[in-house]
């Protein structure tokens, strides 16, 4: 028996890896490179909030689950790790 | 119970000029007047059960004025059936020995010339729009000898316009193809000589997908396209199979008749069309993105402008019907995209045979467009085309459409889908 307190991924969560997997293929399709570094600004990457919306789309199309948008309150996000986090953070919601 | 058939009655009326028109059913040719004659209940609504049976019962309401609502039984299930009993309708199916009604709720005396169309029901619940077999005929005009195609399901408004033409003018003839026939039309068409036809783009698109050769052999002179909106490339990718034919396409409802007739071979009508008032004919008008129609060919107990949800646009000139007015407009983070507009740039690619582009949920802006497609890898004319991955297909919309407008999540079918309206929900 695992622990309860002990939070296991769920079967078809994506990965933060996996997530910056297809960060990349956003930017690829546009020609645009993502950088290694997760402190990397949006804003000099050109990602934007189209971008943003089709990588979250992205994330349910791979899992085959929605996404709960309207869960998390509003935060900023400005880095590369942001978008990550954030993603990662909403499967859970 | 039954009523039988009479093959020979006496007609209350003289028959329709064009009662010596060929029909061509299921492969074999006759003619209106050879078709027997049932003895409907009057007012009937008949579920025909073929082609055959429907093509009778238009003839039988052309002669003696029986009120009839026509159908099939897919398009009428048992809410519906029960609406048409309380209304006073005898409600049968129609086959070779007759109909087998069931007996009104409320029995009523028939309004004579009365028909009955149902919408096609893409808003809701199907409704019943009165009309005649007068305000169902549009053309008037001697029309030089045609074989028309009728691909379309029985009593619908666009049967009716087929079915019209063919029973008031002498030289219009038509060859039927039941729904199962559907898929190999062009090998019947071509047997019979078709040299006119009318379908919807997605009936059109099918047809280019499937076999653009078998089209092609078809003697196409006359090529007419309606009931959903109508693009540029669908009628350039038939004006490549048939350099010669005239291109038609038609706006009509149940609800307004046909209104727009273009012949032009461009999607869209000229704008100066707008607000010019001639008498006899339908005046078009824009409210708020909405075309609105004032026509002589309305349907009973409608009069004045009619809103008809669909939305159109202005671009260069041209006042483009680009879908229905609730599902037609998206709203990215608060930019209006008309999915319709989308739609033609995705069918302009020449790997693409068939569009859909629909609002998806998405977080930050609300929604985003997306879109499938089914890929033609040769194009209409037999050139490959190559086939496109969805990289491509965005950048090829992201070279002519706004940022917000450009699908970026694009899926890929494997086959045009189509109801029996002929129609695809686009």
């Amino acid at each position: 028996m695992h622990s309860l307190g002990c939070r296991l991924r769920r079967m078809n969560e994506l990965s933060r890896a996996q997530i910056r997997d297809l960060m990349a293929q956003v930017l690829k399709n546009q020609d645009k490179e993502l950088p290694a570094d997760d402190a990397a600004q949006l804003r000099e990457i050109g990602f934007r909030s189209l971008d943003f919306s089709e990588l979250a789309l992205r994330v349910e199309d791979e899992t085959g689950e929605e996404l709960n948008f309207d869960a998390p309150g509003l935060r900023r996000i400005a880095t590369v790790g942001d978008v990550l986090d954030f993603l990662v953070e909403l499967q859970h919601q | 119970m039954t009523v039988a058939t009479s093959r020979h009655p006496t007609p209350a009326s003289p028959e329709p000029a064009g009662v010596d028109n060929r029909l061509v059913i299921g492969g074999a040719a006759v003619t209106w007047r050879s078709l027997p004659t049932p003895n409907l209940p009057d007012p009937a609504a008949v579920l025909a059960r073929s082609a055959v049976h429907a093509l009778t019962a238009a003839r039988q309401h052309a002669v003696h004025g029986t009120e009839l609502l026509l159908s099939t039984a897919g398009r009428v299930d048992a809410v519906l059936r029960t609406e048409l009993l309380e209304a006073g309708f005898t409600v049968g199916v129609l086959e070779d020995d007759g109909v087998h009604p069931s007996a009104p709720a409320r029995p009523r005396a028939a309004e004579p010339g009365r028909l009955w169309l149902l919408t096609s029901g893409s808003t809701g619940r199907p409704k019943r729009v009165g009309h005649t077999l007068d305000t169902l005929t549009t053309v008037r005009a001697d029309q030089p000898e045609r074989t028309w195609l009728c691909p379309y399901a029985p009593g619908t408004y666009a049967w009716w316009q087929v079915v019209t033409l063919s029973l008031t003018q002498p030289g219009q003839h038509l060859v039927v193809v039941e729904p199962d026939e559907l898929d190999d039309w062009p090998t019947v068409a071509a047997t019979h000589r078709v040299d006119a036809a009318s379908g919807t783009p997605t009936f059109w698109r099918r047809t280019l997908y499937r076999d653009a050769a078998a089209l092609a052999r078809v003697p196409l002179r006359q090529i007419t396209l309606g009931g959903e909106p109508v693009d540029q490339a669908i009628l350039d990718q038939l004006r490549e199979v048939f350099p010669t034919a005239r291109i038609s396409w038609i706006y009509a409802s149940s609800e307004v008749g046909a209104s727009i007739v273009v012949h032009d071979g461009r999607a869209g009508f000229p704008v100066d069309w707008l607000d010019r008032e001639t008498p006899g004919r339908p005046t078009l008008s824009v409210r708020d993105d909405e075309l609105v129609v004032t026509s002589p060919y309305h349907g009973a107990g409608l009069a004045g402008p009619i809103r008809t949800g669909d939305r159109v646009q202005v671009l260069d000139g041209r006042v483009l019907i680009t879908g229905r007015r609730d599902s037609d407009e998206i709203n990215v983070g608060g930019s209006k995209v008309s999915a319709g507009v989308v739609r033609g740039v995705l069918a302009g690619h020449p790997a693409v045979a068939w569009a859909r582009v629909t609002g998806r949920r998405a977080p930050v802006l609300g929604r985003m467009v997306v879109a499938e497609v089914v890929l033609a890898a040769v194009g209409p004319s037999g050139a490959d085309t190559g086939v496109p991955d969805e990289a491509a297909l965005v950048r090829w919309c992201a070279d002519r459409l706004p940022e917000h407008a450009v699908p970026r999540r694009i899926r890929v079918l494997t086959d045009i889908p189509v109801k029996e309206t002929l129609k695809s929900d686009v």
